[in-house]
């Protein structure tokens, strides 16, 4: 044999975990190296890298946790990059010295099949053989030494909740021989295939002769009370019910218990902001720190909730088992429209919000389900759409019942807003699937692991990470955007320009107030209105309506006009929906100071006063009608109005070609629903 | 009867069937092997998602569901 890995001197060991998924890798990489030193994505793929150390006996030892594999021969990216860095050709990553292969113990002859193939490498190895308590329980006894003479490789068993045998698989890393190739035996039913599958039928052979007279189970599997949970929770009956009743735990979370928390980091973000903003002097200065950037932080910390608690939940529900489940339970609802039980999670998530919908698509290996489920994640009303429907919903829809007394109106056209995400992202899934996805059915073949208790360690690092390369990849981007933006509604500032506007406006407003066509209650409106421009208080409003109106995005908005009067709208709410886009939930902001509302009136009535009293220029015509309220939530609902959710997709897809497929056809859908909404709105004279 | 005609996708929940083969050679038919549904091997139906697909299946002491259009390519022999 070779010689032992520790005769290379002082430099550090690189040692790989390489593993089938659900063997409690994860659990084993975090005893042995705690918290990983590096986390990020190989170069090309967006494959997680995480690379821990340790140190033993002197040694440093670096780490690195592949992605589960269940075969040499790989299929799909994550399985590839195992492949290629225990080979060594993975760029920016050395060979490793030595192999750490995880065989779980309740699962040996599966689990085996790998370990035969690593056997082939020509690489020192090891075998840590996981899960040992729960094989026990199960009635599963091992001879792990004869099993590991047979292999050629120590074979050390560890119980992992216990930390056993964690030491020994120290010592034996430092200590690790290459093993002896085994030899595959011909078998006939192997004949006349090709050779990637005679060698899987050989390897099985392999793997039953390694475990003849090694393994001691009971013929008939001793039933535990987790299989009974098992019938139970994946029954056709039972198991939709629970799953109906996790996924409301689940969503009901991120939708209720993170808005508290957000609440939270806005307040505190505001104090930073007037404190901040106490020490500079007034000026561009003061307004680009703390309008722009210190806005900018907030609006990134402001997801850190709602990302942990998804992370938190879906990793929970990653380390007992159940996620395999749910994609079990969703599958044939899902495949039908060309995505796969596994983006149920990612596409429920982003009811709340897409960004960490779209992070958690991390869980869907198939690439291409992944990037079908990311495409159309964003297209599912998240939470920051739902001011926007009530405000336009109670303001402009008619407050009748329909058919039932306690079905009203406005609800109907609520329900139906979040329908239409629905509705259109699974059009949008279908169509992609069946044109440019269009390619081989791609494989299921998915694993049920066994039910386990989640390990903390491994869920708090999971929920750690996401957070993390949320704030360092994705947040960075979107505060510079946001200080754009910020310039961008600000600037050109004239100050003649600005007293033009704010004269225009008043002597408009004088002329509707002495007009005897005015109706009372727009009469008592158009009187607040001009206090706007009089009362020295309220005159910063006026002055901050003036200074957008007058920015590259008020002038934006005017030329823009033609494109959204087709929509119904007038050049105001051309000019919302752009300012909308870094983030659609500061439309209602942007409309209460484009409305010459004063600051902290934009919720509630004081808005929709406004908005019911908005004419268009020059006329007496009213700019919200119901067909104007339907088009403005039917291109809420369907627009890509978030700069952070386009920066997330670049992110987590690697490449900014998604991010602007998903800009460009989520903003024509948008704006060819809102044509057709609007005009047979019109045509129905409703 | 002759059960050589017969699929995966044709067990009943409940059943325990031995393979024949797996049907082709490509990608999806060496993962099938792969995850232990050689020739010889043993399998038990343990039950169905809510729509009827995919199936739950434990082959090899292990849970693995699989498409029924993917339980389609495994031919059954007698046991």
């Amino acid at each position: 044999m070779q010689q032992p890995v520790n005769g290379t001197g002082s430099v550090a060991l690189t040692v790989a975990l390489l593993g089938n998924p659900n063997t409690g890798k994860s659990t084993l990489f975090t005893a042995l190296a705690g918290i990983p030193t590096r986390v990020g994505n190989y170069p090309g793929v967006t494959v997680e890298e995480k690379i821990g150390r340790f140190s033993h006996r002197g040694r440093s030892i670096d780490l690195i946790d592949l992605p589960g594999t269940y075969s040499l021969s790989p299929q799909g990216p994550d399985e590839q990059v195992a492949v290629d860095v225990v080979h060594g050709r993975q760029p920016g990553v050395p060979r490793p010295d030595a192999i750490v292969m995880v065989v779980d113990a309740t699962n040996l002859e599966r689990n085996l099949f790998l370990a035969t193939q690593a056997t082939d490498l020509g690489l020192p190895l090891v075998v840590a053989l996981t899960l040992t308590d729960i094989a026990n329980r199960r009635g599963i006894h091992i001879d792990s030494s004869e099993l590991g003479r047979r292999l050629g490789c120590p074979v050390i068993p560890i119980a992992t909740p216990a930390r056993q045998g964690l030491s020994e698989l120290r010592d034996a890393i430092l200590t690790a021989q290459t093993p002896a190739p085994l030899l595959l035996e011909d078998t006939a039913p192997a004949a006349d295939r090709s050779p990637e599958a005679r060698d899987a039928i050989r390897r099985y052979a392999l793997v039953e002769r390694l475990l003849s007279g090694t393994i001691n189970r009971p013929t008939e599997a001793r039933g535990l009370p987790e299989d009974q949970i098992d019938r139970l929770l994946t029954h056709r009956l039972w198991g939709t019910l629970a799953f109906v009743a996790v996924m409301l735990v689940l969503f009901s979370s991120i939708f209720w218990l993170a808005p508290p928390l957000m609440d939270l980091i806005s307040g505190g973000m505001d104090l930073v902001s007037a404190w901040v903003g106490a020490l500079l002097p007034p000026g561009a200065i003061r307004e680009l720190v703390v309008d722009g950037v210190l806005a900018g932080i907030g609006g990134v910390v402001v997801f850190v909730p709602q990302i942990a608690l998804l992370f938190l939940l879906v990793a929970a529900l990653e380390g007992c088992g159940y996620l395999a489940r749910a994609a079990y339970l969703m599958d044939r609802l899902l495949v039908g429209v060309g995505l796969s039980g596994k983006s149920f999670i990612p596409l429920l998530s982003s009811f709340a919000c897409a960004i960490p919908g779209i992070m958690a698509a991390r869980t869907i290996e198939n690439r291409r389900d992944r990037l079908l489920t990311i495409l159309v994640a964003p297209l599912m009303s998240c939470s920051a759409r739902l001011p926007v429907y009530l405000l336009l919903c109670g303001a402009f829809v008619p407050n009748i019942t329909v058919g039932f007394s306690w079905l009203r109106l406005p609800a109907l056209v609520l329900l139906g807003m979040y329908a239409l995400g629905v509705i259109v992202a699974a059009a949008v899934a279908f169509f992609l699937s069946q044109t440019f996805f269009r390619g081989p059915a791609q494989p299921f073949v998915m694993e049920l692991p066994g039910w386990r208790w989640p390990q903390p360690a491994v869920v708090l690092e999971r929920a750690r990470e996401a957070v993390w390369s949320f704030l360092t990849n994705a947040g960075t981007l979107i505060v510079a955007m946001s200080v754009v933006i910020w310039a961008l509604s600000t600037y050109p500032r004239n100050e003649a320009a600005i007293a033009t506007d704010l004269a225009a406006r008043r002597a408009a407003v004088m002329s509707r107030l002495n007009d005897p066509a005015t109706s009372a209650t727009d009469h008592g409106e158009l009187a607040a209105e001009l206090a706007t421009f009089d009362d020295p208080a309220d005159h910063e409003a006026a002055r901050r309506g003036a200074i957008q109106r007058q920015s590259f995005l008020g002038r934006a908005g005017r030329f823009i006009e033609p494109v959204v009067r087709p929509l119904g709208w007038d050049w105001r709410i051309g000019c919302a929906a752009i300012a909308s886009f870094p983030a659609r939930e500061v439309v209602l902001g942007t409309l209460a100071v484009l409305y010459d509302l004063p600051a902290g009136e934009e919720e509630g009535t004081a808005l929709e006063r406004r908005l019911r009293a908005a004419r268009w220029d020059g006329t007496n015509r009213p700019v919200f009608t119901l067909p104007v309220a339907l088009s403005i939530m039917v291109f809420f609902a369907l627009c890509a109005q978030c700069a952070s959710t386009l920066v997330v997709i670049a992110r987590e897809t690697g490449s900014w070609i998604w991010p602007m497929v998903t800009f460009t056809y989520m903003t024509l859908l948008a704006w060819i629903g809102a044509f057709a909404i609007y005009q047979f709105g019109t045509w129905m004279r409703w | 009867m002759s059960v050589a005609c017969l699929t995966l996708d044709d067990a009943h929940v409940g059943d325990t069937v031995r393979v024949g083969d797996v049907a082709g050679e490509d990608r999806l038919a060496i993962r099938l092997l792969e995850m232990g549904l050689t020739p010889g091997a043993l399998v038990r139906v343990l039950g169905r998602a809510p729509f009827g697909d995919p199936v739950e299946l434990e082959v090899r002491g292990y849970r693995l569901s699989i498409r029924r259009a993917e339980a389609a390519r495994v031919t059954l022999e007698a046991i």
